[in-house]
């Protein structure tokens, strides 16, 4: 194990984890924007509303992460009109709004259905007595059935992003660098894989703990009514 | 108000129930129940599982829309229609939400949200639905707690409490609401027999202040001392009512003195 290799580079790995820290946020923070909506209308019984949402899930948890993002860097610089479209808007020949596009879609897939399986799941009586007291149904939504519903995602929800982040080591594949990327680059450079992606391994594992020990504040305080009761 | 007889009837009642027919699928449950409160009515609704009460006190405030029938909530009419594949719907989702504030409800199995805790519980319709100052109904959700004694648990979660103390949240969270109309489903039979005492007597005082209720129950004892009137209801039919005097000691129907004999062995 050589040392210096990782200590010369560490520069390399930590602007690559501020990209993994910046792709895999963003995406995120947009895809559970854009799944609570979704897990609400694929939750309705009106196959109008639920059945286009249903088949947004379908696809985008029916086939691997890598083949929507080479189907949107590749493919759609296919097309025309983003070919066009490019020439004046720059960002569009930077490959990170395309991992990101194609991050943001699977993850508000996932999520879609981890909400929805929580709303669901929602006891009917409370709803039953929200309505019983004069709510409306989009306050029983609001007040009741959403944060019983979010408190009951929470832990398939943390387990959503973490794959997330690691999901985002395809990014290295389109030119990104990442963790991943910036250790292929020194391993390409010194051929030294050990050093280059246990480095990368370490830098994961530890925004991962981040990420648990984040979720873990969130299950302290929301998670208070499903703690046995304190004997005093 | 309303043009019809049974409107001008009802304008001088809490609550007026005429008629109401609910079947599911094929199953007819209800066969044309009516029932009137005064104001300060305690009507006991009897009969064996299945004949029918829990689903009459659902139709009251529309948590099942009844196939026909009219209900008059202070001398207003739901008004209610058939839709397009031939269910019964409300018209006016709004009227009826307006009316449900009217109308509190306490369920057999308590249904208090789970995830807030008891005070929680109690302010959230007055704040949200009735659009009370947080302030006020914080002071007055205390008032209640303290009314039916659980005050000191009030930062508790429901999952925390026993199953008497829970009931006891949620009629303080129905009182909260100012009601004219109280509707319990059942309130005391998803309780065990120690804690059943704890829930009657606080109906019980709610009943000598005057509160118009209407309690679906099988304790045949509460139903006698407390209620106005008492309803036996037998396959969807009012077999017998009347004062709980006259209907307890000279029960005129066969099936309510079966009924009787059955229960009080």
């Amino acid at each position: 194990m050589d040392f210096s290799i990782i200590t010369e580079n560490i520069s390399e790995y930590i602007d690559g984890t501020w990209l993994t820290i910046q792709l895999v946020g963003m995406s995120l923070l947009i895809g559970l924007v854009l799944s609570v909506p979704f897990a609400v209308m694929r939750s309705t019984n009106r196959i109008f509303i639920s059945g286009p949402v249903w088949l947004f899930t379908y696809c985008f948890r029916g086939t691997p992460l890598l083949v929507q993002m080479f189907l949107f860097y590749y493919g759609l610089g296919q097309l025309e009109f983003i070919k066009e479209l490019s020439q004046s808007w720059t960002f569009l020949q930077n490959a990170y709004w395309y991992a990101l596009f194609a991050f943001t879609l699977n993850t508000a897939a996932y999520t879609t259905e981890i909400i929805r399986g929580a709303i669901v799941a929602t006891p009917y009586g409370e709803i039953e007595a929200a309505r019983a007291c004069g709510m409306s149904r989009s306050l029983v939504l609001r007040r009741v059935v959403l944060p019983s519903a979010f408190r009951r995602a929470l832990p398939a929800y943390s387990n959503e992003v973490i794959f997330m982040l690691h999901g985002s080591a395809l990014a290295s594949l389109i030119t990104l660098v990442d963790i991943t990327g910036a250790a292929r680059i020194i391993n390409s450079r010194y051929y030294s894989p050990y050093e280059a992606f246990l480095t990368a391994a370490a830098f994961y594992m530890a925004l991962t703990f981040l990420i648990v020990w984040g979720f873990r504040q969130l299950e302290k305080c929301w998670h208070a009514h499903l703690k046995p009761r304190e004997t005093n | 108000m309303h043009e019809t007889a049974s409107g001008r009837a009802a304008e001088h009642h809490a609550l007026v129930c005429e008629d109401i027919h609910k079947s599911f699928g094929t199953l007819e449950v209800l066969k044309g129940v009516s029932l009137s409160a005064h104001k300060g009515d305690v009507i006991a609704m009897l009969g064996s599982s299945g004949s029918g009460k829990s689903t009459f006190l659902r139709c009251i405030n529309l948590l099942e829309t009844p196939n026909s029938g009219q209900v008059f909530v202070g001398g207003e009419l739901i008004r209610m229609a058939t839709d397009k594949r031939g269910e019964p719907q409300a018209v006016d989702r709004r009227q009826v939400e307006r009316l449900r504030t009217r109308l509190a409800m306490v369920f057999q199995s308590f249904n208090l949200w789970s995830h807030m805790t008891v005070l929680q519980n109690v302010i959230e319709a007055p704040v949200h639905v009735l659009k009370k100052p947080k302030r006020e109904a914080i002071e007055q959700a205390e008032a209640l707690l303290e009314k039916v004694g659980i005050r000191a648990r009030k930062n508790d979660y429901p999952a925390h409490l026993s199953g008497g103390q829970q009931q006891r949240v949620a009629i303080a969270r129905a009182l909260a609401m100012d009601p004219d109309v109280m509707l319990f489903d059942e309130p005391t039979s998803a309780l065990d027999p120690e804690l059943v005492n704890e829930v009657l007597k606080v109906i019980k005082d709610l009943a000598e202040e005057g509160r118009t209720m209407i309690v679906v129950t099988h304790e045949m004892g509460f139903a006698r001392e407390v209620s106005t009137e008492t309803v036996f209801l037998h396959e969807g039919r009012v077999e017998e009512a009347g004062p709980p005097q006259e209907v307890f000691e000279h029960p005129k129907s066969e099936r309510f003195q079966q009924f009787l004999a059955g229960t009080l062995k």
